[in-house]
């Protein structure tokens, strides 16, 4: 693998008086982000899961850390006690809900057979929610030069907006797409803050249309080719990434991106690799476990597979959950190191900073939000970085 | 190093370092001097003071030591990128990793989470199945009763299935289970049926519904092989045992689903572990519902070990080994504890064998 080192590590130069666009470094070691997430794995499986919070956490903090704009790196200042914090708050939360949605769903289902089903809407629009507060979560433990970004808006009127869209999305079989993305990052952008500096979003959903309306036409046909789609899914990665990079503006403060279509697609190539090797590696463990199982019962070797009988054997069914279990695990760090730390390097590296001046003096302000939304993201299964 | 005017120099290196005050976003150059406190000063001006017990590590870049200060402004960051006075400062500050986790934080995080697995398991294998005993009596017949109206239509959608009622059919269906309810000493509120589907199966609801597919119906070879059938599902109501397993397994996927949480495609571990805690459970109930079946049988005065023939026959024969997933007991154990406790007929059959042939074609079209 390449060691990512762009630019060379030196001590940024002294700011000349007019600054040209400031290109944006990474210096974390690819080595470092792999023991991290490789150590990160292994105690979530001693911890069964619950070291995701610091791991989580673990993984922005070296993410951030290592990014450099106008060579100041950033800096992470969430923990993972605060993720765990959140996450039961919102336990405690979603547990009367989900009660309330199984006796909702109880009448419903009353009136007709699988009439509870579209219930599942509310779920989604809580889930949007979460999207919404996890993201503030996320903003306000985001630190440079000192100085926090914030956010305000209201979490239920963007999961109000995201639904409606949603609803255009279903009707539209997802045409308007970059139009609800465009409208939703309006209103993300407009409600960030570095500083004193507002946020806003310049892109426009013609323009990503424009330049992603062919994968549009692609994906019916990828359902039929598949090996089609990692080249549409990483395709349209890039022209979002492009895009969406490209809107951002803190004040006077322009992101632009260069990231080209093909950039993305070795990526997803590599982790369908990796998952294909894993898998084969995990069938020759299980194909291993029932011969030594076999071997250690009475019966012969054909009898103790024709009879079912190795479905129900206890040693065999514990060692194919921890092949499993491992498995899973191992996946995690393939896609955490190419869907996570390569593909934020790839994507830093294409994007350049212009009318950084304008933010070498700003105010701190902004308050911290709480981890609320990370723990309903969490619980909702809904994702997020 | 490139800083501009090295005035005032430390015991190594130059002092120069990059300082943000946490109050805007400016960036100085400032140079470092360490006398009883650090001091930190812009162009000769002082700026600010720290303590070195209360100065304190901050994630930085590769080749950078960040610094913050527990009595400076939350944000206020120094920045050190000259590698001897990193050492000489590191070596300063005695309480400078007191933030950081490390070793301990980890063995607390892996203890805690370990106490936590054992007593979701504890709960999920010990106390669940407590629970489920003493909160089904609470729940209101009522209640139980629009769970079994929902089941009922459910069920009805997926098997595509409708209520076989031929008139002679049914009139010998209703003949058979009023004997074997008033025998299980069930009142009236039980409703049943036979349905049109070819799936060998029999079951109950939640709130006193039991069916019995035509398929079953279809291998049967005597009344007496489905009497027990019937029987061992009236078990089931008198027990409320699908009330007890809809506790017991929506209790377990949600424990279950806390402890996994994230793991990518742990869905299926989740499943997996609660068919395992789940289906011992059921397996319990079976049994209990079988001797019932047989107890009800005798109290009639008819043969239990016709039931275990037919399950036999539904089923095949399941060999041995412990099926620890399966919902229910082996058929040939069934079999086995069916013929045991088996008695001849002392009683007058169930239903002539006219009432047989009319209960076996209930779902052919009114002749």
């Amino acid at each position: 693998m390449n060691q990512m080192s762009w630019p060379p590590q030196v001590p940024p130069q002294p700011l000349p008086s007019v600054p040209p666009p400031m290109p944006v470094a990474f210096s974390g070691k690819r080595r470092d982000f792999f023991d991290l997430v490789k150590r990160g794995a292994g105690l979530e499986f001693v911890t069964l899961g619950f070291y995701r919070f610091w791991l989580l956490t673990d993984i922005r903090r070296h993410l951030w850390a290592n990014t450099l704009v106008g060579g100041d790196a950033a800096e992470y200042t969430g923990r993972g006690k605060e993720l765990l914090i959140g996450f039961l708050v919102a336990l405690a939360i979603l547990m009367p809900v989900y009660v309330g949605y199984f006796l909702i769903g109880l009448e419903a289902e009353h009136i007709q057979a699988f009439a509870s089903i579209p219930l599942v809407a509310f779920f989604y629009v809580f889930g949007q929610f979460a999207i919404y507060r996890a993201r503030r979560y996320r903003l306000t433990r985001t630190v440079w030069r000192g100085v926090r970004f914030w956010m305000t808006g209201s979490g239920w009127i963007y999961a109000l907006q995201a639904s409606l869209w949603g609803l255009l999305m279903i009707l539209t079989l997802g045409l308007v797409l970059p139009w609800r993305n465009a409208a939703l990052e309006r209103y993300k952008m407009r409600h960030s803050h570095y500083g004193d500096l507002q946020g806003s979003f310049e892109g426009r959903g013609w323009d990503f249309f424009k330049q992603g309306w062919w994968l549009w036409l692609l994906t019916p046909i990828a359902l039929y080719v598949t090996p089609i789609a990692p080249f549409i899914y990483g395709a349209y990665k890039a022209i979002e990434w492009r895009w969406w990079l490209s809107g951002i503006r803190f004040g006077g403060v322009r992101v632009e991106s260069k990231l080209r279509k093909g950039d993305l697609i070795g990526l997803y190539w590599k982790v369908i690799g990796w998952i294909v090797v894993l898998g084969l590696v995990f069938s020759v463990y299980l194909g291993l476990a029932a011969v030594l199982v076999a071997s250690m019962t009475e019966s012969s070797f054909t009898e103790f597979f024709k009879s079912q009988e190795f479905m129900k054997s206890i040693p065999l069914l514990v060692l194919a959950g921890v092949g499993y279990l491992v498995f899973a695990l191992a996946m995690n760090v393939v896609i955490r190191v190419y869907l996570l730390r390569d593909l934020w390097v790839r994507v830093l590296g294409s994007v350049n900073v212009s009318g950084l001046e304008a933010a070498a003096n700003v105010a701190a302000r902004g308050d911290l939000a709480n981890a609320l939304g990370e723990g309903f993201a969490d619980g909702l299964d809904v994702g997020g970085f | 190093m490139d800083s501009a005017t090295p005035e005032t120099l430390t015991s190594q290196g130059n002092g120069s370092a990059v300082y943000f005050d946490g109050v805007s976003s400016r960036r100085r150059s400032v140079t470092l001097r360490c006398s009883d406190r650090l001091e930190v000063s812009e162009d000769g001006q002082a700026l600010a003071a720290w303590d070195y017990s209360d100065i304190r590590r901050a994630d930085g870049p590769a080749g950078v030591l960040r610094l913050a200060c527990l009595t400076a402004p939350a944000l206020a960051r120094l920045e050190i990128r000259d590698e001897a006075l990193a050492a000489d400062l590191v070596s300063r500050c005695a309480n400078m990793d007191d933030n950081t986790p490390g070793r301990r934080g980890v063995v607390a995080i892996v203890g805690w989470s370990l106490a936590a697995a054992v007593s979701i398991v504890a709960v999920v294998l010990f106390g669940l199945p407590l629970i489920a005993d003493r909160l089904t009596p609470l729940v209101p017949e009522a209640f139980e009763r629009r769970l079994g109206d929902v089941a009922d239509a459910q069920v009805k959608t997926m098997f595509d299935a409708k209520v076989c009622e031929n008139e002679a059919g049914q009139k010998a269906f209703v003949k058979l289970i009023t004997a074997i309810r008033e025998a299980a000493g069930l009142d009236t509120s039980v409703q049943s049926g036979v349905l049109s589907s070819s799936v060998p199966n029999a079951f109950a609801l939640p709130g006193g519904k039991v069916y019995l597919f035509n398929g079953l119906l279809a291998k049967a070879e005597n009344p007496d092989e489905i009497a027990g059938v019937l029987a061992h599902e009236l078990g089931h109501l008198k027990h409320r045992d699908s009330m007890r397993g809809l506790i017991h397994n929506g209790g377990t996927s949600f424990l279950i689903g806390l402890l996994f949480g994230d793991i990518t495609g742990s869905s299926a571990l989740i499943f997996g572990s609660r068919t395992l805690v789940t289906s011992s459970h059921s397996r319990e109930a079976e049994t209990n519902a079988d001797r019932f079946a047989i107890d009800v049988m005798h109290r009639l005065g008819r043969p239990a070990k016709p039931t275990g023939e037919l399950l036999l026959r539904v089923t095949g024969k399941e060999g041995k080994g412990l099926s620890i997933i399966s919902t229910h007991p082996l058929s040939e154990d069934r079999l086995a504890q069916m013929s045991r406790q088996d008695r001849s007929a002392s009683g007058p059959p169930l239903l002539t064998s006219e009432e047989w042939k009319a209960l076996k074609s209930i779902c052919s079209d009114k002749i």
